[in-house]
């Protein structure tokens, strides 16, 4: 070896060890952060779920107390949450308790990976660069495909241990212990729906780009879970859910001991055939050129040229429409499931008499009340969910330095963010008012009082103001980026909380620390004016504070 | 002269990397500046800094004699200003992008504007998102120009620009110098500034190496001198000569470089019988890199600090 080649290989060494040595190696790199989120969002997911269920429910009466219940149900509830299987061991109360949560929101982490692993590679230009090397472009996509699929495997491998690990910490009664191949029949379900969109989004994403394939993707994911959700209740959908892959994968329910491996092979076949389209077409079709999905176009009025509130709100907006029909029409879907409900109470007082525990003034019997229960608290994750995509959009003014060129015009930066602040603050009310709209509307169809559910859904708008203020205080004090992840954090840690608190019967305070506990029931029209007072603290002196802060610190770029 | 631009010591760290250090510079009104140096050599973190988009650790600095981060919207109310690397907005067109700065400037002159657009070739009916690096730079250089600024402050404007534009876009740094209007321009092109600019600052490693007028900075440099003589070449009679270096020979030719005073070379030439002899004035580019690109710890120059 020569000298001059001597630094050369301990380079290529060292980066290999660092993840640098092939695509595959740096795609796995670059998943370190989305693995970790994943990891610690399941293993909290299923810590959570064992740990309430030891708690809460320790003796075989109470479990079948809340089996009874879950059983009560109407259809479209045992829809969206699953069917009601095994809900006397700790393994299948954790998967009926959580499929919802894990099969709707951990794909979109699969979605956003595979739209952009090609496609957003080929926007930034680097994709040009990397399909000139010796490197083949089919082996470029294959070892990226790879590189994504060896992080959810890591994932699941580490929550299957975590899964054995609950069984045995938590488990109080026989049958509470999670076997290992319930636990790997669960990792590979959870996998493979992880799986399914993302494949969609890289099949398509050659063909239209990142924005428009996981925006597909997305919309499929929705369609597919909500099509198998609601089959029960809704005939229409009964037609067409065998399409859904939520649909073949239902009766596949291990950590209740129910296994149907072979709709697990269908769900995989699909996702070969959708990755290898994506593969065929990335090596056939021009690198970065594209398909124009068309959209409608939003009028030159809502385009926001006059200043940087309407812009901000302007350039919000279509993110804010689809946040705003999505929750809107699934509040929609929701309110026809309620008469169903009130029959349900109806019929079983000593059902409704529980409830009344957690809600001691609320009516069960009524259509708001039934509404405040099946809808606020989950409502209340999803707004802040959409809340933070507000806010990463906010941030994006930063981040791709066009806030240079704003700044550069006559505006202080305290007055570019409090403007641009409120505008992301705006498309939040607006999303709101599409679910306060479809509230409204599904009250009002079954003959009910409209204006209640109108106002009270306007929770929703304090909700997610008040994180959004969170997060932009702390966009403003740090950077950009921090504040869309802070809310995420702010959500998932008030979700486990409420869970946690309830569930362990924690002191009043652990639960009270998360501000979805303070609004009262609104829905049926009793506000708790201490949690909407501090949501408009938060709103706006978030806002005022990361104003104060942007104009402390240096501009990033 | 008044000065329009004026560091006093600027310095600014980013944590434990360097950013500039002491950087003196002075813009006088009505000229246009080149800011010279290589990637990475502290340009950007000085205009950002004049910008008040990122805080001196110290030092200060003064536009149209206010520091920079005491009123910089008084500052950026008669400025123009195109970064390095920008985004704008996606899903707005070219059109919509140009009015909305407009509008955030309280409006400009539609005449003006349209022209800007025409001179420059622009669609302004496409999306941003859709256009080429050099129209996205086109859609930018509107931005800045279109409220005719007292000062333009452009960071590598002529990045991704086609020749033909090029011309377009320093034929309006002309226009603007002639109406009186000063521009501070930073490239790494040296012959884009040695084209357009009165005087020039070199910044290399975050320091001011030099500054001048454009060909004061040539001059200072050296000459290449080529002497062909009939017979044997007399190097020893040149090596030694005060200011000369680099002394070749092949055949009947001999090669020298001339720092300073060219007059010891041509008496001791006067002495023998020539073929020819040729001398040649670099270009600002030869001079940049015969100065800095051999050397990466050359200490300041002579000239090095304040260019009023």
């Amino acid at each position: 070896m020569s000298a001059a080649a001597a630094p050369l290989t301990g380079a290529v060494l060292g980066g290999r060890a660092r993840g640098l040595g092939s695509v595959f190696a740096k795609t796995l790199r670059d998943s370190r952060r989305a693995i970790l989120i994943a990891t610690i969002f399941l293993a909290s997911v299923i810590l959570t779920g064992g740990a309430a269920m030891a708690t809460a429910f320790g003796t075989a009466a109470t479990r079948h107390e809340a089996a009874d219940l879950a059983a009560a149900m109407p259809p479209i509830l045992q829809g969206l949450l699953g069917p009601p299987v095994g809900l006397t061991s700790l393994g299948g109360f954790i998967e009926w308790r959580f499929y919802a949560v894990i099969a709707f929101f951990l794909p979109i982490w699969s979605i956003l990976a595979l739209s952009s692993t090609l496609a957003g590679e080929a926007d930034r230009g680097s994709l040009d660069i990397v399909a000139t090397t010796h490197l083949a472009r089919r082996r470029i996509a294959i070892e990226k495909l790879l590189g994504h699929l060896a992080a959810v495997a890591l994932t699941m491998v580490i929550t299957a241990v975590v899964l054995v690990l609950t069984g045995q910490a938590f488990g109080t009664l026989p049958g509470d212990a999670i076997p290992i191949d319930a636990a790997v029949g669960f990792v590979a379900l959870t996998g493979l729906l992880i799986l399914v969109p993302g494949a969609i989004a890289f099949a398509l994403s050659p063909l239209v780009g990142r924005g428009a394939s996981a925006g597909i993707a997305a919309a499929a994911m929705v369609a597919a879970y909500f099509l198998n959700a609601f089959r029960a209740s809704i005939p229409a959908f009964d037609v067409v859910a065998p399409a859904s892959w939520y649909a073949w994968t239902r009766g596949h329910i291990p950590l209740a001991g129910v296994f149907d491996w072979p709709s697990l092979l269908a769900a995989a076949a699909l996702i070969v055939v959708l990755l290898a389209v994506g593969v065929v077409l990335f090596d056939r079709r021009d690198i970065g050129i594209t398909v124009r999905v068309p959209t409608p176009r939003i009028p030159q009025s809502l385009l926001g040229l006059g200043g940087p509130l309407m812009r901000s709100f302007g350039e919000r907006l279509p993110t804010a429409l689809a946040w705003g029909l999505g929750i809107g029409l699934y509040v929609l879907i929701l309110t026809s499931a309620v008469p169903a409900l009130q029959d349900v109470f109806n019929k079983a007082p000593q059902l409704a008499e529980m409830l009344r525990l957690v809600y001691p003034d609320v009516d069960m019997t009524s259509f708001a009340g039934v509404l405040q229960l099946v809808f606020v608290d989950f409502g209340l994750i999803v707004m802040g969910i959409a809340a933070a995509t507000i806010v990463a959009g906010w941030a994006s003014d930063e981040s791709s330095g066009r806030l240079e060129v704003l700044l550069s015009a006559p505006i202080s930066r305290f007055a570019w963010m409090l403007r641009s602040g409120l505008g992301a603050l705006l498309a939040i009310v607006l999303i709101a008012t599409f679910i306060a709209a479809a509230a409204a509307l599904g009250a009002a169809s079954l003959g009910n009082d409209p204006v209640t559910p109108f106002i009270g859904s306007y929770v929703m708008a304090l909700y997610g103001t008040a994180l959004a203020g969170i997060g932009l205080a702390v966009g403003g004090i740090f950077r950009p980026a921090y504040g869309a992840a802070a809310i995420l954090a702010l959500t998932i840690l008030s979700f486990l909380d409420v869970i946690l608190a309830t569930a362990l019967k924690l002191p009043d305070w652990v639960a009270d620390l998360a501000l979805g506990a303070h609004y009262g029931k609104p829905v049926v029209g009793d506000w708790d004016v201490a949690g909407v007072v501090a949501s408009l603290v938060l709103a706006v002196g978030g806002l005022v504070v990361g104003a104060v802060g942007l104009s402390r610190r240096d501009v990033r770029v | 002269m008044n000065a329009v631009i004026q560091t006093e010591k600027l310095t600014k760290s980013y944590g434990v990397h360097r950013g500039v250090v002491d950087v003196d510079l002075t813009v006088n009104e009505g000229e246009v500046f080149g800011f010279l140096g290589p990637n990475g050599a502290g340009k950007t973190t000085t205009i950002r800094t004049a910008l008040d988009l990122i805080r001196p650790t110290s030092g200060r600095v003064l536009v149209f004699g206010i520091e920079s981060s005491a009123d910089p919207v008084a500052i950026h109310r008669r400025i123009g200003y195109i970064p390095g690397e920008f985004t704008l907005y996606d899903r707005l067109t070219g059109g919509q992008t140009i009015q909305y700065f407009a509008n955030l400037r309280g409006g400009v002159d539609p005449a003006y504007q349209r022209s800007l657009i025409e001179r420059f070739d622009i669609d302004p009916r496409r999306k941003y998102k859709e256009l080429s690096k050099g129209n996205k730079q086109k859609i930018g250089l509107v931005v800045a120009l279109q409220h005719q600024p007292e000062l333009l402050i452009l960071d590598e404007p002529t990045s991704g620009l086609d020749p033909l534009v090029q011309q377009s876009f320093f034929e309006v740094v002309r226009e603007a110098q002639a109406a009186g209007r000063t521009v501070f321009l930073s490239s790494h092109i040296l012959s884009e500034v040695e084209r357009t600019c009165d005087r020039v600052a070199i910044i290399r490693d975050g320091r001011i190496v030099r500054t001048g007028r454009v060909e004061d900075l040539r001059d200072l440099a050296h000459h290449q001198v080529e002497l062909r003589f009939p017979g044997d070449v007399p190097v020893a009679a040149f090596a030694g000569l005060p200011g000369v270096s680099d002394v070749t020979s092949d055949d009947h030719t001999l090669r020298l470089r001339v720092s300073g005073p060219i007059t010891p070379v041509v008496q001791a030439a006067a002495g023998y019988d020539l073929l020819d002899f040729v001398s040649r004035e670099p270009t600002l580019e030869e001079t940049f890199l015969a100065e800095y690109a051999d050397d990466p710890t050359a200490p300041a120059s002579a000239d090095t600090g304040s260019a009023a």
